[in-house]
Order: structure tokens, then sequence, then C-alpha cells
């Protein structure tokens, strides 16, 4: 044994602090932007990288990204430091991490308001970037694990747990919703489309929530809590079973972003009882968060530190009951594409995380600059106007949301919608929308306030380095278990067994179900024998666990990957246009494909969906409800998750093409009192027609049956199709050319909803709508 | 799992400390428990009963089926109105209002604040394009026309709001007549 001394890497917690307090002050300046845009339309300002389509992908980007990422590394650096009792590995790759993680929020904040987009929620960011997240987040991983691999702490702490299973699910999540092939230096389509690109979506997005903003956090909360409260953590059985439970069980809950859909009954039907066994796990977080406050509670009173995390764990509980309740089926016939949802992201986002943060910059900034925090009075005020902030944004959501979902699933007794005008609904909530604007600038208002309080309080001290003293041994210690034995043991057998027959009974039928019912109940019933038997010895076993970091991170992988696996992959191997009975989707022509990329690029898939519901309300107002053979050339799908405005499935061939000319030229020309923004530029900029031939390349490798056509007959039909509009237009006194963006989104527009009849020998299910040509 | 049994309040703490941060081990509260079990024993219960049984029809199919009775009791409500009665309508006041609401927020798009016309036809003249008896007004209003871009209003505003919405239109055109019955 020799004694060492080790110097932390404080430096490297610093550069992610003060850059998480800035991007979180823009992230939150857009926030307050787009929102007063859905509020005041000519805010807007009739300009392409100002409107509401480019800034909301932007924001939630930055919001999640750049405030809440810049928040964890911070957080993850600082606190697997001093948990494992080591510097981190290489300060190189620190460094690295840092400014590529900065280099890719540049790029992203550049590239989003120019229309540079995939057209995927929180997955927007182009190819190019994609790569360079990937290879930070690599970088990051490296760093971790190698500093886990030098520790001098032989057993690994809970909020190390949820550090691996956020670094090993967010590589798997994002690599895996990122597929995709480019087709030129700025755009790529992803691999999967329709379904199957929902599903992966809605898995990736659902479990960013879940792996980016909520398992990180809850580790920071398992070392900051107990550090500001000077409390032991209340119970560690309780970590060690919230944990597994956790992180195996949220994986599964993705499908809940797509009830009533056309996704297949089986997954919806996962989704929601996913979501609600969630509900326990995610709870006992809370549990251990709050209760370990037990004998500090006085503490609240003087410590903002203690504030903003009981509050911020709170504010968890809160969404993680109000998640799994609008996961059941009718609760979300209501709640899903209204503002409900929104309110509920940021009960999260603003409660949870930014307070969450609050807390660990008050916490840390003192102690990284060696002095005292500025202002404990501004401290308050930041928390107490930051609450009404939440408050009254997520409250006046809830109203607005609750509204604009009974508004437009009410029907009269006689078979029709009770408001059939869209534009009632939105202008019922015009008073929400303007509090929630209030909400909004209260809650930046208390960001701004904390960083001029650490700003004041960095300026008042000078960078501290901390140092430690470690015994190390003169042989190093080996890890405390192989992966052999990580995996051959009774709770891994066991727990594998339970979901095996568990999917057995579930999934199978007849004997095999049976048979599995039968196993599933008598694995339990051993189980629970051998765990009152052998309980210590499992105990002991897992200890073991903890000193070995290598088959941990194996066995969480295993956790993770199950839940995806078994959703996804069926899906993927599924031939969707299998069904014959199934109205076919039309292959888009090339002057529609570029519409669509334009439709895309505006981002018009944040307020408008194309998923017509099974539902009485969506049936009435929209037509047929969507099927999945529909959007089988959808790439990337464009069922969206909010209806700002309504659904545009079958918006073919209901208006004529000048009345989209009109409206997308001042949406109030044809809709009295729309919060649309207006799109002159489409009328002036140029159809990139050139960039269709690689495009087509593309689509039709991924299967699309675009018969062979050189680059002069794509020219060709595209000419021929716009002509077709321009002409039409013209018979009304409009005069255009037909070389012009507006004509593409008009022709996209036109043939939404469009598909062959199914074949003739199965009997057509319901009085569909004629579809009637555009021209 | 632990095996030291608990002497005071809190029970004992776990001998390891991280960086100064120790831990309880306490039992999982019991209503937690009952939470996470009776969640687990709901979903194979709801998993059961839906996938196994009648009663998950797929969602679209069953909206038909409520929406063809909707249909069916909303025919049985009585026979369409007369060329008579909807011109009656027409020339009561309080009728005409209700049917002015409803024109203002779904038709002056395309027909215009005046009824003079825009992307859709001028209603105040005597050109019919589909027809001039109130009823055959009834008719286009409910059917649509695709492919002029009329939309189908039948589904959305149902026969009574139509009713109302044609009067309004007879009442701000001169040169429908009183139609004999």
């Amino acid at each position: 044994m020799k004694t060492k001394t080790i110097e932390y890497n404080d430096g490297i917690v610093r550069q992610f602090l003060i850059a998480s307090v800035f991007w979180g002050i823009v992230a939150m300046l857009v926030g307050v932007l787009i929102a007063s845009q859905l509020a005041f339309h000519v805010l807007n300002f009739n300009t392409p990288w100002l409107t509401f389509g480019r800034l909301r992908p932007l924001h939630t980007n930055a919001a999640i990204f750049a405030f809440v990422g810049n928040m964890i590394f911070a957080g993850i650096y600082h606190s697997t430091q001093r948990l494992v009792r080591a510097r981190l590995a290489s300060d190189f790759l620190s460094q690295l991490h840092f400014w590529g993680w900065q280099l890719i929020i540049v790029a992203a904040a550049l590239t989003l308001p120019l229309g540079f987009t995939r057209g995927k929620e929180y997955a927007e960011l182009i190819w190019p970037i994609n790569i360079a997240v990937v290879l930070i987040w690599v970088v990051f991983a490296i760093n971790f694990f190698w500093t886990l691999a030098i520790r001098n702490e032989k057993s690994l702490y809970v909020a190390i747990w949820f550090y691996i299973a956020t670094i090993i699910t967010v590589a798997m999540l994002y690599i895996t919703n990122h597929l995709q092939i480019p087709t030129s230096l700025t755009h790529s389509y992803p691999i999967f489309g329709g379904v199957q690109d929902g599903l992966v979506q809605w898995w990736y997005g659902h479990n960013a929530v879940a792996f980016f903003l909520t398992t990180p956090v809850l580790g920071i909360m398992y070392y900051y809590m107990p550090k500001a409260a000077e409390r032991p953590i209340y119970s560690y059985r309780l970590s060690v079973v919230h944990f597994w439970s956790l992180v195996f069980i949220y994986i599964w809950a993705g499908p809940h972003h797509l009830l009533n859909t056309a996704l297949p009954e089986w997954l919806q039907t996962l989704g929601m009882i996913f979501s609600l066994m969630l509900w326990a796990p995610s709870w006992g977080g809370m549990l251990n968060g709050l209760l370990t406050l037990r004998g500090a509670w006085n503490k609240l009173r003087t410590d903002p530190v203690l504030k903003f995390l009981a509050a911020g764990v709170t504010f968890y509980g809160m969404s993680t009951f109000e998640g799994p309740l609008m996961a059941i089926r009718s609760v979300n016939a209501v709640s899903h594409y209204t503002d409900w949802t929104i309110g509920h992201v940021h009960s999260g986002t603003l409660g949870w995380n930014s307070f969450m943060a609050a807390g660990m910059f008050y916490w840390l900034t003192p102690r990284l600059w060696n002095t005292k925090l500025y202002s404990t009075k501004l401290a308050d005020i930041h928390f107490w106007i930051g609450m009404v902030g939440i408050l009254l944004y997520i409250a006046s959501m809830w109203v607005s949301g609750i509204t604009q979902g009974l508004m437009l699933n009410a029907v009269t007794p006689d078979g029709t919608l009770a408001y059939p005008n869209f534009l009632e609904v939105v202008n019922s909530v015009r008073p929400m929308l303007h509090a929630r604007i209030l909400g909004g600038v209260l809650f930046l208002s208390g960001m701004i306030l904390m960083a001029y309080n650490l700003f004041r309080t960095i300026r008042s001290g000078k960078p501290a380095t901390a140092t430690i003293e470690v015994q190390v041994p003169d042989v190093p210690a080996k890890e405390g278990m192989s992966l052999i034995s990580g995996f051959l043991n009774p709770p891994v057998v066991y727990s594998f067994l339970l979901v095996l027959f568990g999917c057995g009974w579930g999934f199978a039928q007849g004997m095999v179900s049976a048979v599995s019912l039968v196993l599933l109940v008598e694995t339990a019933l051993v189980a629970m024998i051998h765990l009152g038997l052998s309980g210590k010895k499992w105990n002991d076993w897992y200890e073991k666990l903890l000193e070995s970091w290598l088959p941990f991170t194996v066995l969480t992988f295993v956790a993770v990957v199950a839940g995806g696996m078994i959703q996804i992959l069926p899906t993927v191997f599924y031939k969707q246009n299998a069904g014959a009975d199934a109205p076919l989707q039309k292959v888009y022509t090339p002057l529609e494909l570029a519409g669509r990329d334009i439709y895309i690029r505006e981002g018009c898939y944040n307020c408008h969906s194309q998923m017509i519901r099974g539902l009485v309300g969506d049936v009435l107002r929209y037509g047929k409800s969507g099927r999945l053979t529909e959007s089988i050339y959808d790439f990337p799908f464009q069922w969206g998750s909010k209806r700002t405005g309504p659904d545009l499935q079958r918006v073919g061939g209901k208006y004529p093409n000048i009345w989209h000319f009109q409206h997308l030229m001042d949406p109030r020309s044809t809709s009295v009192g729309s919060v649309m923004p207006n799109y002159p530029w489409l009328f002036k900029q140029v159809t990139d027609i050139p960039a269709l031939g690689s495009k087509i390349r593309v689509l039709t490798g991924y299967g699309v049956p675009y018969p062979p056509r050189s680059p002069d007959a794509i020219l060709q039909s595209c000419i021929d199709q716009a002509q077709g509009i321009t002409e039409d237009l013209a018979k009304n006194g409009i005069k255009i050319g037909p070389e012009k963006e507006v004509i593409a989104v008009i022709a996209y527009l036109q043939q939404l909803g469009k598909y062959n009849e199914p074949a003739p020998a199965a009997p057509a299910a319901s009085p569909a709508p004629k579809q009637a040509s555009a021209n | 799992m632990n095996t030291n049994r608990e002497h005071n309040e809190d029970g004992e703490l776990r001998h390891h400390s991280y960086d100064g941060i120790q831990e309880y081990d306490k039992k999982l509260p019991n209503w937690w428990l009952f939470t996470l079990y009776g969640a687990i024993v709901f979903a194979a219960g709801y998993w059961a009963y839906y996938q196994w049984t009648e009663h998950m029809l797929p969602g679209y199919k069953q909206v038909e089926e409520r929406l063809v009775q909707m249909q069916k009791n909303a025919l049985n409500s009585g026979a369409p109105p007369t060329d008579l009665q909807l011109w009656n309508m027409g020339h009561d006041p309080a009728v005409v209002a209700t049917g002015e609401k409803i024109f203002k927020t779904n038709c002056i798009a395309c027909h215009g604040p005046e009824l003079k016309g825009g992307i859709g036809p001028n209603l105040t003249d005597a050109t019919w394009i589909h027809g001039g008896l109130p009823t055959n007004l009834y008719t286009t209003v409910t059917t649509g026309v695709a492919t002029k871009g009329m939309p189908t209003w039948g589904p959305v505003l149902g026969p009574a709001r139509i009713a109302e919405v044609v009067a309004f239109v007879i009442s701000k055109n001169q040169t429908i007549e009183k139609p004999a019955k």
C-alpha cells in the first residue's frame, strides 16, 4: 500500500456548468418567443428562419441537449470523480468532449433555423451532426468507463448505476433512430418509413426523456440530495429495486405516443400497460429523494439548494404520475395532440430538470470557486418566481389542452361535430396561451437571476482545486466478478426466466402460452422461496456485482435492450404492404416528393398531424381513420404529435388549388383567426429539382417502386404536373411560375390521403370518402 | 435481505460510505409495493382481456360501427326539410341569426362576408350552378362538390345546422321566390 494524492479535474466541471447556464437561457428565450408566436402570429415576422416550424426544434434541442446535456455532464463528471475517488481518466478526452459538444450545439443553432432538418422530433439534426454527436458520445463513454476502470473506490454507488444506464442506452437509441442514407451533404432519408419509423422514433423519443432527462438526473439527485441535506440515503434496497425496474420497464412504454393510431393494437396495449407499470418504479426514485430529507426538512427554510432539489423531485413525482395517466387509451383520446402534452413535458423539464439543475448549480458554484454564494435572497426569489412560472405554465396548458380535447371530440346526438370549425377551438384557448407566455417569462427571469447570482459568486472567488489522499495497493486489485458469474447466478437467471415465460404467455398462443403461464407462476414461487432462504447470499452477490463495472454494464444493457427488440423487430420484418384488403398509399410523384421535403423543411409537422385516429371525433372531422398501409412510402413518417392546426392526412382534394395558394400566402385570408405563419418565401424560391435524382435513388433502394427515370424525365414529370397546377390557378386569375416552391407544396398537399383501392375481392369496410383528383 | 435487525427507528446504516454519503436499508413501503404489484397484475389482466377476447376490435372498426348507429339515429329523427320549410326558415329572424353565425364560422372563407363570392361562387345573385331551389342548396351543402373544392358539410354540421345556414343564404338572396310547397 502506498498513499497517493489525487487532484480532481474540476476545471471541466466549471466549463460544463457555465455552458449549461448560458444555453439554458438561450433555450428558454427561444421558448418564450415560440410561445408568443402561437398567440401572436405576427411574431413570425414573415421570415423563414424565425418561423415557429423552424424555431420549435431549436427550442427542444437546445433545452434537451444543450441545457440539460451540459448540466448532466457537469454533474456526472463532478460526482463520479468523488464517488470513485479518481481523477477523470483523460484531460484530453474531457476537453474534446466539452468543445465537441459545444460545436455540435452551435452547428444545431445554425442549421435548424436555416431549415436543415430530418423532420423527426428531437432528432432533427442533419446527418453530419449526427455523426459528430455519436463520436462525442463515444468520447464521453470512454472517458467515463476508463475512469471507472482506474477507480480507487471498489464499489459503485447508485448514482453511478444511473450514469451507466444513461450512457449505454442513449447510445443505443440515438444510433438506431439515426440510421439513414444521405442524399446530399445536408439531407438524408431515415431507413425506416411509415409505421416502422413511427415506432422507432417514439421508442427513441420517449426514452430520450427516460435516459437523457431522467436517469442521469436521478443519479445527480442521489449525489447532491444527501450532500446538501447531510442525511443518509433513505433506502439502499429501494435504490436497487427501483433502478432495475425503471430501466427494464421504461423502454417498453414508447408506443403510448401512438395510441389510437394505425399502430397495431398489441403494441398500443403494451405501450399503455408498461406506462402504468412504470408509475411505481418512478415514484421509487421520488421516495428515496424526498425521504432522504427526513430530519433535514427544517433546512428547506434557509437553504435554496434543498428548496430546489425538493421541489424538483416533487415535480418528478407529479409528472411521472401524470405520464401513466395520459398513457391510458381513453385519457389519451382527449390529451393527445393537445396542449396538455406540452404542459406535461414542461412540468418535467421546468419542474424536474431545471430545478434540479438550479439546486446543483447553487451547491456547486461556491464549492468550485471556493467562496460563498453571492446572495441567498436572490436564489430564494429565483425559486419563487420560477415556481409561480411553472405553475402558471402547466395550469394554463391543462385548461387549454383539456378544452381542446373535449371540444374537438365533442359529438352531437345526431352524429355530427359539436364544434365543426377547428378555428373555434384554436381561438377559445387564446387566454391560456397568453397565461403560458407569462409563465415562461417568469421562469426565464428566474434563470437570468440565477445567472447573475452565479456570476457574482464566481467573481468573488477563485477556481479551487480539490484533492484527496487515496491508498493504492501495490498490485492493482482485480475486478470483483467475471462476466460469466455476472450472468450465472440465481437473481439474473430467475429474472431472465420470468421475462422469457412472461413473453411466452403473452405473445404465444394455445399450449405454449398455457405452459408458459404455469412455468411463470412456478418460477415466481421458486424465486420467492429461494429469496427467503438465500436472501443474504443474493445480497452478497449484488454487492460483488457492484465492484465490477463491466458485468454491471452488460446486465444493464440486456435489461434495456429487451423491450426494444420485442417491440421493434416484428414490425421491421413484417411486410407492411402484406394486407391485400388494405388501401395502399400512392407513390409520390417527383414534384410531390419535392413538396414533401419543403413541408418537412418548414417544420409543418410541428403543428399538423397526418394520422386520423380511430375515434369518432377524428373520423367525423378529417375522414376515414388512417391505416398502416397508407404511410409506407413516408420517409420519415409524418404522423405528428401535436395539432395546433388540423390533421392533414386526407386534406388532398378537400380544397381547390387556389385555396392552398392563398392560405399559404396569408392563412387568415381563408381561415379567419388562424395562428399559422405566412409563407411568402415559398412564392419566390425555386423548387430544388436537381436534388430529386439522388433522393429518388435512395428511396428506390428502400423499396419504393419508382420506375427508372433519367434526370430529364424527372424534370419533365415535374414540369407537367406543375403546369397543371399553374394553369388551374391561372383560371382564377393568378399568375405564378411553375418552378416556385409553393407549387410543389400544393402538389404534395393535394395528394395527401390518396391511395390505391384495395383489391376488389375484399369488401370495402366503410363508405370511404371518394378520392377526388386535385385538378 | 438485511440480516441486521433494526434496533432504533431508522435501522442501521450500511457499512459502506461513498464520499461521505451513507445509506439506510429501510424496508420498501407497503403502499409502494402494492402500487408496483397492483400495476403488474392489472397489466397482465388487461393484456389477457383485450388480446384474447372479442373486446379489442381494431379501433377503426369500433368507430365505423358507432358512426353507422349514429347516422341511423339521425335518419330516424325526421325527414329532410321541404322547399317551403326552408324558405319559411329563411324568413324567420331567429333562425336566420343562428344561420348567420354558422355561415360566419364556416363559409365566409370562400363565399366572402357579403356572400359575394371569392374562392367559391357568389350566393346573392340568380346564378345557381347546382340548382337554386332551397332543397338544392340544402343538398349541395350536405354532399359538397368535391371537384370544385366545396367540402362535404353533412357529417360536419348535421341536418339542423345545414338547414339554418341555408335559411341564412335564402334571407340574403332576393332572387329566390317562395316555393309552392
